[in-house]
């Protein structure tokens, strides 16, 4: 298959967040800002790639039955590595973010590309299957964070650099609490549905 | 009173649905109808309440003595994949009715990040066993309240006539943030017990 | 393929000659007495914050209704009872955009998103008022005011809960003379209202009175400062937005089950839960979230009280 193809099937047709709806949980838990999206993103690019490297190498060598419990041996084992390397350089961001850096291991996104892709494909597509998913998660996460920042605080900070010297107008600071989440999100996938339906009413008139 | 404390705060003021994001697809997928969501509630309450415990004690008796806690996550997720084998194995030979009413369910609980969330708040949060056991008990009880009532606005729903773009997932979030909304009454209740 | 609905009409489904439209006329006169009741108490402001609330709500809904091509309803007069509502539990100083956004909220959110008037699950005006808590909480709980004089003033809830102050007099509060959102005042004109739509058969006496009953007995056994029944009933039962919130949130036929034990039992919640909320909660008022809650217990609730026909098999009902 075209490498081209499968990088932007996770952007954009299979966009685990946006079309399959997998990950809700760190997605809505974690997006109360621009930069928590975008680091969340980072780590599950890094995790969903090298698992999705080691059990594409690994696939011919697993046997079917236990398969399952090796992936998430696997996948663990990446997200410990995430969570050392965070804890050492991005210990703000780390905290932060939580207990859902340690979820990263129940993120359905990662074992269904781990069974769905990885274990039926060469190395190299499923590195690239692994970036687009994560691209496509992280995209998700930061147009979310973005959106409930924006709104929340009237703001957007940017690499710990605020992007307005004040606040723009008095903000909802419900949009950075769970309601938030929940009503944005649901807002968001019914302005996707709108414009997918034009797109494919137009396409075929 | 700390027993009280766990248990006020997972149900209704931490409530893992409507404050912390945990559980949420199940919450989303098995939610159509309350049947589904009790029997989901009761496969949840079971397993949460014993991993919880189950890691607590790992926890305590291995992984923090020995200077192992860097493997808590590979641990832990291996521990309640076990245990949920271990549990459908257990239900089918010892109780088949109740296999029968939660098997099906069983399956998707190793997928539901709110017994492992459960599990690592337990441990953050520097509760022994028993205290383990109990706020996984609670999380689980405050998850079964959300998806069962969750549930009964859904069946409703499937009457509603629902604008086209908004059926199905979005409309069930935003319901979701609206009785995420009713849930912030609960915040600061009981404040002296915490 | 077809998909062969039953086409079922909106609810209230009552077997009489009144119809939705003639139901809502009933209850915007009542809510009519309170806003003359409450301008009269809180002047221009008032008068102000009621006519922005109610416009909001009703271009919130011909806007959405023109850009999905549906019939606008905007005649139906839900969508001005919600604005109503809203400005009703609006503090004195609000700024207006406040109670705009929450009308737009209450009735694009709460109402619209799942399919209009009937289909609703949560009260908008409670819903929207909630949100508008959440997201503004500064210009929620401040800027009250004592009528006429136009002094600030701490409500007496918030005197209840120990902020400086002192509590005004029965008679002053029958008559809504003290602090407080600017429809939630007039405690006799409230009573007034919900008794017209009691005799008019809008509404059923059973959810009011088993709410503030019940919030009245807690306030009794509990609410006291030296020992068990010793609270201050009468400042509980006419401060706040009880009375407001049980005639005519509480009772909102989409969003309350319809059986008769249903509703004893969504008045005895609500009650319970504004008790618990005032008493040991985290904000003075708890009526809107109690509200909002059994909203969510509702369908449970039907499902529960719904007598079975005779002779079928009872349905299993768990949890």
């Amino acid at each position: 298959m075209n490498l081209w193809r499968i990088l932007t099937n996770g952007v954009v047709k299979e966009n685990p967040v946006f079309r399959l709806l997998l990950g809700l949980c760190p997605l809505l838990a974690v997006t109360t800002a621009l930069m928590n999206g975008f680091w969340m993103g980072v780590a599950v690019i890094f995790v969903l790639t090298s698992s999705n490297i080691i059990v594409s190498m690994l696939r011919k060598v697993i046997a079917p039955r236990i398969r399952i419990p090796c992936f998430i041996v696997i996948i663990a084992t990446f997200v410990t590595i995430v969570q050392m390397t965070m804890n050492a350089y991005l210990p703000d961001m780390y905290e932060i973010l939580g207990i859902f850096v340690p979820l990263i291991v129940v993120n359905c996104v990662i074992l269904a590309r781990a069974e769905a892709f990885a274990s039926k494909n060469p190395v190299v597509s499923a590195a690239v299957d692994g970036i687009g998913m994560g691209l496509g998660f992280t995209i998700a996460l930061m147009v979310l964070g973005g959106v409930r920042e924006f709104f929340g605080t009237a703001n957007l900070v940017i690499n710990g650099q605020p992007l307005f010297d004040a606040p723009l107008f008095e903000p909802a600071l419900i949009m950075i609490m769970p309601p938030g989440a929940f009503i944005t999100m649901g807002v968001l996938l019914a302005l996707l549905n709108v414009m997918v339906n034009r797109g494919r009413s137009g396409a075929g008139a | 009173m700390e027993i009280i404390a766990i248990l006020l705060g997972g149900v209704l003021i931490n409530n893992l649905v409507f404050a912390q994001f945990l559980g949420l697809c199940p919450f989303v997928g098995v939610s159509k109808n309350v049947e589904m969501a009790t029997g989901m509630s009761a496969a949840v309450l079971f397993v949460m309440t014993m991993a919880a415990g189950v890691t607590a004690l790992l926890h305590s008796l291995v992984l923090d003595p020995y200077g192992l806690t860097y493997l808590e996550t590979v641990t832990f997720i291996l521990v309640i994949s076990s245990l949920v084998q271990f549990v459908e194995t257990f239900l089918r030979k010892a109780s088949p009715v109740l296999h029968r009413s939660l098997g099906i369910y069983l399956p998707l609980i190793t997928t539901n990040c709110a017994v492992m969330g459960a599990a690592l708040i337990s441990v953050r949060q520097g509760y022994g066993v028993g205290l383990s056991a109990v706020n996984g008990f609670a999380g689980a009880l405050g998850w079964s309240l959300a998806i069962i009532l969750f549930a009964g606005i859904r069946e409703r729903l499937e009457l509603a006539s629902v604008p086209e773009a908004l059926k199905g997932i979005p409309v069930a979030l935003v319901t979701t943030g609206l009785m995420a909304i009713a849930f912030l009454g609960f915040q600061g209740l009981f404040r002296f017990l915490f | 393929m077809t998909d062969y609905k039953f086409v079922v009409g909106s609810s209230p489904h009552l077997r009489t000659s009144e119809n939705t439209p003639r139901l809502m006329f009933y209850v915007l006169q009542a809510l009519f007495l309170v806003a003359v009741a409450s301008t009269i108490l809180f002047g221009v402001r008032a008068m102000a914050i009621i006519g922005v609330s109610v416009l909001a709500a009703l271009a919130a809904e011909a806007l959405w209704q023109k850009g999905l091509r549906q019939p606008v309803t905007v005649a139906d007069g839900s969508a001005a009872i919600t604005g109503l509502l809203i400005a009703f539990n609006m503090p004195p100083l609000v700024p207006l955009w406040v109670p705009a956004l929450g009308s737009a909220f209450a009735v694009i959110v709460v109402k619209q998103f799942f399919g209009g008037l009937g289909h609703n699950f949560m009260n908008p005006a409670a819903a929207g008022r909630a949100f508008l808590v959440s997201a503004w909480p500064l210009a929620m709980t401040s800027g009250w005011l004592t009528p006429f004089d136009g002094a600030t003033s701490a409500t007496p809830l918030q005197v209840l809960g120990g902020s400086s102050g002192s509590l005004p007099e029965g008679w002053q509060m029958l008559m809504g003379w003290r602090a407080g959102c600017i429809g939630e005042t007039s405690a006799l004109v409230i009573l007034i209202g919900g008794l017209y739509l009691i005799y008019r058969q809008v509404i059923d006496w059973k959810i009011p009175a088993s709410f503030i009953g019940t919030v009245a007995l807690f306030a009794w056994v509990f609410g006291g400062t030296d020992g068990w029944f010793t609270g201050d009933v009468l400042t509980h039962v006419l401060s706040g937005g009880l009375l407001l919130g049980a005639f005519f949130m509480a009772t909102d036929y989409v969003t309350s089950p319809v059986t008769k034990r249903g509703r004893l039992i969504m008045g005895l919640g609500c009650g319970l839960l504004t008790a618990l909320i005032r008493l040991w909660g985290g904000y003075p008022e708890g009526v809107t979230y109690a509200i909002l809650l059994m909203n969510v217990a509702t369908p449970l609730i039907d499902r529960m009280t719904i007598p079975r026909p005779f002779g079928t098999r009872q349905t299993k009902v768990t949890g």
